[in-house]
C-alpha cells in the first residue's frame, strides 16, 4: 500500500526523497504498475513534475525521458518500425497514455516486448545525480534491489540502426510466449535478444551474426518451460524468430 | 492529503489518501459513469479523460491528478428535455452509440465513448484500424466491437458536419434495406468519407426473410434500445451506483489450499481492530446446505455447499467474511485472522476423482439429487440410449474413434459481482444484486439466512453482463450474512482476481467420441462419453452435461432409416475435484459438445474424402423430425417428445458458404498460399450448430402491464436484461400487440416485491418465454381496451354498433370499422377518472411444451504460421436460423458479440491450474480476451423460420454463437496447414505439435 506521495518540482528535492528508506522509497512513473493493489508498504514520489516527459533526436541518437509514456514514442516520427510494433504489443492504447519509458524497463518483465526490444536496440540509462550511463543489459540484472537516492531521467537509443521484432502469441494482442528482437549497426554489429520468458529478456548475441547464432538461440531457450510453453516449443522457436529477425538484415 | 482536481470544470478540493486511486475519488464523488471492472488497467471500464488524455483511473493515483483536469461521460450530453428545461442534448457520440446498437450492457461504453472522445480530438477523419486502435484499452465482452466501431465512424462523419453518410433515415427505408428480396438490386452502399470510411447509423445484418411472416409495425424494426440513452451518459444504473448511509464493506478470506479441514480459526484478533464491524466464520452462521444454482425448484443438482464450512475444498474457497468501515480496514482484519489448516490430499485431475480414496464431499448433510454419489466424487451421472449404438456400429463400415477436450474458461463480463444489502424499515432484508436470476435468489437464499421468502426482496437494476456467470447465487449470501450480523448495510464487490479463481466457470470435459459410418456418408450410430470437471461444487453440473449431448449429438441423426431410428449414445460422468466450480456459461454445456462432434465430422468427411458440407447435411436433422434426446432427458425432468418445426439449416449453409467465399477458397490451393510469405497457409473451415429455445414445460416467465392517463404503459417483467436487450424486444412485442411506439412502453425490470415472477435470463430463453408472456399479458390489456374504446363510441350515438371485437389498436388509437376513433389517452382518462373507473391492466404468464432449437452454420477462415503455430482468425460468418428477428440490430449484436467470445474459446481464453490447484490466469493480462484492435471481419445472416409455437414466430439467438466458432477455426486450421487438433484452444504450440504430425504432401 501506497503510504506517502510526493511530486517533487526538482531533481534535487527528488533525490533526497528517493534516499528515505523507511518506508521503502520508490519513483513513480506512470503508476500502471505502482498503483495496483499492494500487501507492500512503501513511498512514492511522482517525477511528473520534472519535465521529463520529453523526447529529443541529437544526431542519430534519440533521448527518451523517463516520463515519456509510451504513446509518445509510438508517436514519435524517428522510432523504428519494429519499435513502434513492439510497444503495439506491449500494451493497448489507455495503458500506452500511462505507461512510462523508464517504468516499462523497470518492471517489464520476460515476456516484455518493449523491454525486450529496447534491449535489443542496446538502450542506455541516463541516471541521477550525474548523468550516470548505464546500458539497460547491465541494468537488467540488478533490477531487484533498491536504488536509494538515484533515479533513471532518460533513456538513449540509436534511431539510425536496423531493427526487427518478431513475436508468438495466442492472438495479435496477446501477452507473446515467444519473442525475437534484434537490432543492427551501420558496422554490422547485430544484438539479438529472446524474450517471452522468465523475469527478463535475455541477450543472445552481441557482435557480428554468424551461423552459430541460431543453435546459440536454441540452445538459450532449452530450458524454458513454464505454464504457458514448452522448453521444446520455446527453444525450437527461438531459432525460428532468430532467423526471421536476422533475415530482416539481409 | 487534499487534493484540487478540476473535474468536468468544475474545481473541487478534495480529500483523499496517498493510496487512494482516481476511480475511488470519482465515485465516492457520485462520478458513477466511471465503472470498476478491474484492478490493473486492463479492462478500461474506468476510462477517464486526464488532461485530455485517455487514462485507466484504477491505476491512476488521485494524487497524481491533483492540478490537472479531469472529464468523465458525465462531462458530456445528457437527456434533451429535462421538464420545462432545455439542455443541449446528447453529444453526438453518445447518439451515434445509441442508433448504432453500440450499447450492450453498458458498462463498458462510458470508457468507450470518452476514447473515442479523446480520438476525435485528434482526428476528425479517423480511419477503422485508428477507431479500432483507441478503443483497444476498453474491452468489451458483449458486442463484439462492430457497432462501438461503426457508432464512432458515424460521429465522426456528424462532427465534420457532414450529411449523415449512408444514414438510412425513414423507418421504412430500413424494413425495405432490412427486408430486401435477394432479387432486388442491391440497396446502395454508404457513402465513402474523406477518411476513406464507410458510415452507417446502423450495421444491419442481412435477414432473410420467412415467406410466411406477417408485416408487424414493432416486431423487426431495429428500434433503438430503451436503456441506451441512459447507459450513453453513464448514469447510476448499475448495483454498484447506489449510495446508503452507514454501508459497511464486505471482503472474504480465501483459502491457500486445495483441499484442506479447518482445524481452528481464531478471529478475535480481527474483530478487535478499530473499524471491523463484523467477522463471520463457519462457526457463527448456521450450517445450512444448499446449491447456488440460480435453477427452478427442485434444483436439479445436489445441496453440497454451505455459506462457510469446516472444510475448504479448492484455492479460494470461502474461509471467514469480514465487514469493516473501509475496503483498508477489511483487507487488514482478514490478515488478523488466525487459521490452522490440517492441509489434505487434493483431487486436480478430473480423470482421477471418480472413485478416488481421496472424498470431497464428506459431510452428512450432503442432499444428492439423482445419481449423484459424493462418495464417489460423482455429482451427476447420465445415461441416455437411443436406439442401439452397437446395432449401428455394427451396420457401419467404418468407426471413428478419437478423444477430445475442452477447457475451464470464465464468462469474465466487465462488471464483477456486486451485491449491497441492508435492512429495511420493515425488517425486511433488501438484497440489491447483480444477478440474472432475482427469483431463484430470494428462493434459494431464504433457507440459507433463516428468513422466510416474504422477508427478503431482491432488487435487480442494471447489469454489466452476466453470460451465466450471475445464473448463480455466488455472493449475495456473503453480504446478508454481514447484514444479519451487523444491522447494517453492506456492499461487496469481487475483486478481479476473485472474479477468476473463485467465481464459475464454463465446465472442462474430457470426450470420447466413436462414429459409425457407411462408405456413402450415412451415419449409422453416434456414441459420446463425457467427463466433465465440476469442481469443488456441484452447480448446474447435471444439466449443463446434459445438454452437451442433448443438443450437440441430435444434430446428426444419421441419413435413410436412421433418421427415424437413430442410434445414439451418451454417457457422462460429472466428477468433483479441488477447483473453482464450474457453473452456467453461455451455451451452457452446447460448445463443449460442438468441439468433439464437429471436428469428429471433419475427420471423417477429410477420411472418407467425402465434401465436408454435403457430408454433415446428409446427416443433418431436418424439420418434421422429432428431437431424438426430447424422449430421453430433460434437465433432470420428465421428458416429452419435440418435433422440429422448422430448421433452416439448408438455407444458413447457402448463405454463409456464399459469404465466406467456400466455392473458390476450399478447393484452391493458390489461395492458400500467401504471396511472399511462404511460412503462411490459409483456411477455411465449417461447423453446424444447433441450439435450444428455453426449458419446457418448466421454466415460466410473467409480465404485468398497466395502462397510465396518457395512453402509455408500464410493462413489468421479472427477465433480466443482461445487455441482450431483451427489455427492448419485450417492449416491442406489447407495443405490437398494443398499437403503440415502443417509447410508449415504459420497462421496469426486476424487483421480486413489485414484478411477477420470472425465472430470469438463462437457457436462451427471455424473447421467447418471457416474450410468450408480454405478449399475453399484452393481448389481456388489448381486450380490454377495445371494450373500453367499443363503449366510448357506442355512448356517442348515432352511429352503428361497434362490436369491441373489431376494433384495432394502431397508432395510438382505438378505432373502429367506421372509422371513428379514441385516442389511447381518452381511453385511460375514461377508465381511470370518468366512467365506471377501474385500472385497465393484466398478467400473462408463459411457459412453453417445446424447446424450439435454432441451427447456424459457422464458418471461418484463418492464416496459419506453419513454423511457429501462430493462427489469425481472419474472417468469422454465422449465418442463423433465428426464427422471426424481433430487432435486428439488437439480435446482431448477440451473434457478433457471441462469436467474439466464441473466438477466444478457440484460440485464446482457458484457465489452467499448477500442481497446488493455484490457477494461473488472475488477470486479464493472463486471461486473454479479444479487444477492439485484433478482430477479424465479423458476418452475420438471420436465416428467418416462423416458429408455430411462439406467437411471434421467435426462437433463441443469444447462446448459438457460443458453439460454432471454436470447431469451425479448428476445421479451417486443418483445412490450412493439416493440423488435427483434439484440444481447444488452438495456441501455436498445439498447432506446432500437431503440424509434427501432419504427414508431409
Amino acid at each position: 500500500m501506497i503510504l506517502e506521495y510526493y511530486r517533487p518540482e526538482t531533481l534535487e528535492k527528488a533525490l533526497l526523497l528517493l534516499s528515505n528508506q523507511t518506508p521503502k522509497t520508490v519513483p513513480l512513473g506512470g503508476g500502471t504498475v505502482l498503483n495496483a493493489p499492494s500487501p507492500e508498504d512503501y513511498a512514492v514520489v511522482d517525477l511528473q513534475a520534472l519535465g521529463w516527459d520529453v523526447i529529443e533526436q541529437r544526431g542519430r541518437e534519440l533521448r527518451i525521458g523517463a516520463t515519456a509514456s509510451l504513446q509518445m514514442i509510438l508517436d514519435h516520427g524517428a522510432i523504428q518500425p519494429a519499435l513502434r510494433k513492439a510497444i503495439q504489443q506491449e500494451a493497448a492504447y489507455n495503458l500506452r497514455q500511462s505507461g512510462t519509458a523508464a517504468g516499462g524497463l523497470v518492471s517489464g518483465g520476460g515476456r516484455s516486448p518493449y523491454l525486450s526490444m529496447m534491449l535489443a536496440m542496446d538502450a542506455d540509462l541516463v541516471w541521477q545525480p550525474n548523468d550516470a550511463v548505464v546500458p539497460l543489459g547491465e541494468f537488467l540484472p540488478l533490477r531487484g534491489g533498491l536504488w536509494p537516492g538515484a533515479v533513471i531521467s532518460e533513456i538513449r537509443i540509436n534511431a539510425q540502426i536496423q531493427a526487427a521484432f518478431h513475436f508468438i502469441a495466442r492472438s495479435l494482442a496477446d501477452k507473446p510466449v515467444m519473442i525475437g528482437a534484434a537490432a543492427r549497426w551501420p558496422s554490422g554489429r547485430t544484438r539479438l535478444v529472446l524474450g517471452g520468458y522468465g523475469k527478463a529478456p535475455i541477450t543472445i548475441l552481441d557482435g557480428e551474426a554468424n551461423q552459430g547464432v541460431l543453435d546459440g538461440a536454441e540452445t538459450a531457450y532449452l530450458t524454458a518451460g513454464d505454464q504457458w510453453a514448452s522448453a521444446e516449443y520455446r527453444s525450437e522457436m527461438a531459432r525460428v524468430l532468430a532467423q526471421r529477425c536476422l533475415e530482416e538484415f539481409e | 492529503m487534499k487534493l484540487n482536481l478540476t473535474i468536468n470544470g468544475s474545481q473541487i478540493e478534495v480529500e483523499s489518501t496517498p493510496n487512494e486511486t482516481l476511480l475511488k475519488v470519482l465515485r465516492r464523488m457520485g462520478y458513477f459513469g466511471v465503472k470498476h471492472g478491474c484492478e490493473t488497467g486492463e479492462c478500461g471500464a474506468c476510462t477517464v479523460l486526464l488532461n485530455g488524455k485517455v487514462v485507466n483511473s484504477c491505476v491512476t493515483l488521485a494524487a497524481q491528478a491533483d492540478g490537472k483536469a479531469i472529464e468523465t461521460i458525465e462531462a458530456l450530453g445528457e437527456h434533451p428535455e429535462q421538464g420545462w428545461k432545455r439542455t443541449e442534448g446528447l453529444h453526438p457520440l453518445q447518439e451515434s452509440f445509441a442508433e448504432s446498437g453500440a450499447v450492450q450492457c453498458g458498462f463498458c461504453t462510458p470508457g468507450m465513448i470518452l476514447a473515442a472522445k479523446e480520438l476525435l480530438a485528434r482526428t476528425l477523419d479517423p480511419t477503422e484500424s485508428e477507431v479500432r486502435d483507441a478503443l483497444s484499452g476498453v474491452l468489451c465482452r458483449c458486442t463484439g466491437y462492430v457497432k462501438p466501431v461503426q457508432a464512432v465512424l458515424h460521429a465522426a462523419a456528424v462532427l465534420r458536419g457532414e450529411a449523415k453518410p449512408g444514414e438510412m433515415t425513414g423507418e421504412s427505408e430500413l424494413l425495405q434495406a432490412l427486408f430486401r428480396p435477394d432479387s432486388l438490386p442491391p440497396a446502395p452502399p454508404p457513402a465513402i468519407g474523406p477518411g476513406g470510411t464507410r458510415t452507417a447509423v446502423r450495421i444491419l445484418p442481412k435477414v432473410m426473410v420467412a415467406p410466411d411472416s406477417e408485416t408487424r409495425t414493432q416486431i423487426g424494426k431495429p428500434e433503438i434500445k430503451v436503456d441506451a440513452i441512459k447507459l450513453v451518459q453513464g448514469k447510476p444504473a448499475f448495483t454498484d451506483d447506489f449510495e446508503r448511509r452507514g454501508m459497511l464493506v464486505a471482503k472474504v478470506l480465501r483459502s491457500p489450499f486445495a483441499h484442506a479441514r479447518i482445524k481452528k480459526i481464531d478471529a478475535s484478533k480481527a474483530r478487535a481492530l478499530d473499524g471491523v464491524a463484523a467477522v463471520l466464520t463457519h462457526e457463527d452462521i448456521p450450517r445450512v446446505a444448499y446449491s447456488s444454482a440460480g435453477q427452478s425448484d427442485p434444483i436439479p443438482g445436489p445441496l453440497d455447499m454451505f455459506s462457510l464450512d469446516d472444510k475448504v475444498r479448492y484455492v479460494g474457497d470461502r474461509v471467514a467474511f469480514v465487514a469493516a468501515e473501509t475496503e483498508e480496514i477489511a483487507i487488514q482484519a482478514l490478515s488478523l485472522i488466525d487459521v490452522t489448516y490440517e492441509a489434505l490430499p487434493a483431487i486436480l485431475d478430473m480423470g482421477e476423482a471418480l472413485d478416488n480414496e481421496i472424498i470431497l464431499h464428506d459431510q452428512p448433510e450432503y442432499v444428492d439429487f439423482d445419481q449423484s454419489d459424493a462418495s464417489r466424487n460423482l455429482a451427476a451421472h447420465i445415461h441416455i440410449d437411443i436406439g442401439n449404438v452397437e446395432h449401428g456400429f455394427a451396420e457401419a463400415d467404418h468407426i471413428f474413434e478419437h478423444e477430445y477436450e475442452v477447457p475451464k474458461v470464465q464468462q469474465a463480463h466487465i462488471e464483477p459481482h456486486i451485491v449491497v444489502s441492508y435492512w429495511d424499515e420493515d425488517d425486511r432484508l433488501v438484497i440489491r444484486t447483480s444477478t440474472q436470476v432475482p427469483f431463484h435468489a430470494r428462493r434459494i437464499l431464504a433457507p440459507v439466512l433463516g428468513l422466510p421468502i416474504k422477508r427478503i426482496r431482491v432488487i435487480k437494476p442494471r447489469i454489466g453482463g452476466g453470460f451465466g456467470g450471475k445464473q448463480e447465487v455466488q455472493i449475495e449470501d456473503v453480504a446478508a450474512h454481514l447484514t444479519i450480523a451487523t444491522g447494517r448495510p453492506v456492499r461487496y464487490e469481487t475483486t478481479r482476481e476473485e472474479e477468476f479463481i473463485a467465481s464459475r466457470s464454463r465446465h472442462p470435459m474430457r470426450i470420447k467420441l466413436k462414429t459409425g459410418v457407411k462408405n456413402d456418408g450415412t451415419i449409422t450410430a453416434n456414441a459420446m462419453y463425457a467427463l466433465s470437471d465440476t469442481g469443488a461444487y456441484g452447480c448446474h453440473a447435471l444439466t449443463v452435461t446434459g445438454n452437451t449431448g442433448h443438443k450437440s449429438m441430435a444434430l446428426y441423426v444419421g441419413d435413410g432409416k436412421y433418421r427415424e431410428k437413430p442410434n445414439i449414445q451418451f454417457i457422462a460422468d460429472i466428477v468433483y475435484t479441488n477447483t473453482a466450480s464450474s457453473g452456467a456459461f453461455r451455451g451452457y454445456g452446447v460448445p463443449q459438445g460442438f468441439w468433439p462432434v464437429e471436428r469428429q465430422m471433419e475427420r471423417i468427411a477429410r477420411a472418407l474424402k467425402l465434401d465436408p458440407i454435403d457430408f454433415r447435411l446428409k446427416n443433418a436433422l431436418r424439420a418434421g423430425e422429432l428431437q431424438p434426446f426430447s424422449t430421453a432427458w430433460s434437465e433432470g425432468r420428465e421428458p416429452s417428445p419435440e418435433i422440429i418445426e422448422t430448421n433452416g439449416l439448408v438455407e444458413c449453409v447457402q448463405q454463409g458458404r456464399a459469404a465466406i467465399g467456400w466455392d473458390s477458397k476450399y478447393s484452391n490451393k493458390d489461395w492458400q498460399q500467401v504471396p511472399g510469405k511462404p511460412h503462411l497457409r490459409k483456411g477455411v473451415g465449417v461447423a453446424l450448430v444447433m441450439q435450444g429455445t428455453a426449458i419446457p414445460y418448466l421454466d415460466m416467465g410473467g409480465a404485468s402491464i398497466k395502462l397510465n392517463d396518457d395512453g402509455s404503459y408500464n410493462l413489468l417483467v421479472g427477465a433480466t436484461d443482461l445487455g441482450t436487450g431483451s427489455d427492448t424486444v419485450l417492449a416491442q412485442m406489447a407495443a405490437e400487440v398494443l398499437g403503440v411506439p415502443v417509447e410508449d412502453i415504459v420497462v421496469y425490470s426486476s424487483d421480486t416485491d413489485f414484478t411477477p415472477f420470472d425465472k430470469g435470463a438463462y437457457a436462451s430463453s427471455t424473447t421467447y418465454i418471457s416474450g410468450g408472456a408480454v405478449v399475453r399479458a399484452a393481448q389481456a390489456v388489448a381486450e380490454q381496451m377495445m371494450m373500453r374504446a367499443a363503449k366510448m363510441l357506442n355512448s356517442q350515438g348515432g352511429y352503428a354498433l361497434v362490436d369491441p371485437t373489431e376494433i384495432v389498436l394502431e397508432n395510438r388509437l382505438a378505432t373502429a370499422p367506421d372509422g371513428r376513433s379514441v385516442t389511447m389517452a381518452e381511453i385511460a382518462h375514461n377508465s381511470l377518472h370518468h366512467e365506471d373507473q377501474v385500472q385497465i391492466m393484466a398478467v400473462g404468464s408463459y411457459v412453453s411444451p417445446v424447446a424450439p432449437p435454432p441451427f447456424a452454420a459457422q464458418f471461418a477462415e484463418v492464416t496459419v504460421d506453419i513454423e511457429t503455430g501462430m493462427v489469425t482468425v481472419d474472417k468469422l460468418v454465422m449465418a442463423v436460423d433465428s426464427g422471426i428477428i424481433v430487432n435486428p440490430v439488437t439480435a446482431s449484436g448477440q451473434i457478433e458479440g457471441g462469436m467474439t467470445q466464441a473466438l477466444g474459446y478457440a484460440v485464446s481464453e482457458e484457465m489452467v491450474y499448477d500442481e497446488k490447484g493455484i490457477m494461473r490466469e488472475r488477470d486479464f493480462s493472463d486471461y486473454h480476451i479479444f479487444a477492439a484492435h485484433e478482430m477479424p471481419e465479423l458476418t452475420t445472416i438471420f436465416v428467418e423460420t416462423f416458429e408455430p409455437s411462439h406467437p411471434f414466430g421467435v426462437k433463441a439467438v443469444a447462446e448459438i454463437p457460443m458453439d460454432g466458432v471454436a470447431p469451425a477455426v479448428g476445421n479451417a486450421i486443418q483445412h490450412a496447414c493439416g493440423a488435427d487438433l483434439s484440444k481447444n484452444p488452438a495456441t501455436p504450440e498445439r498447432i506446432w505439435q500437431a503440424l509434427k504430425q501432419v504427414t508431409p504432401g
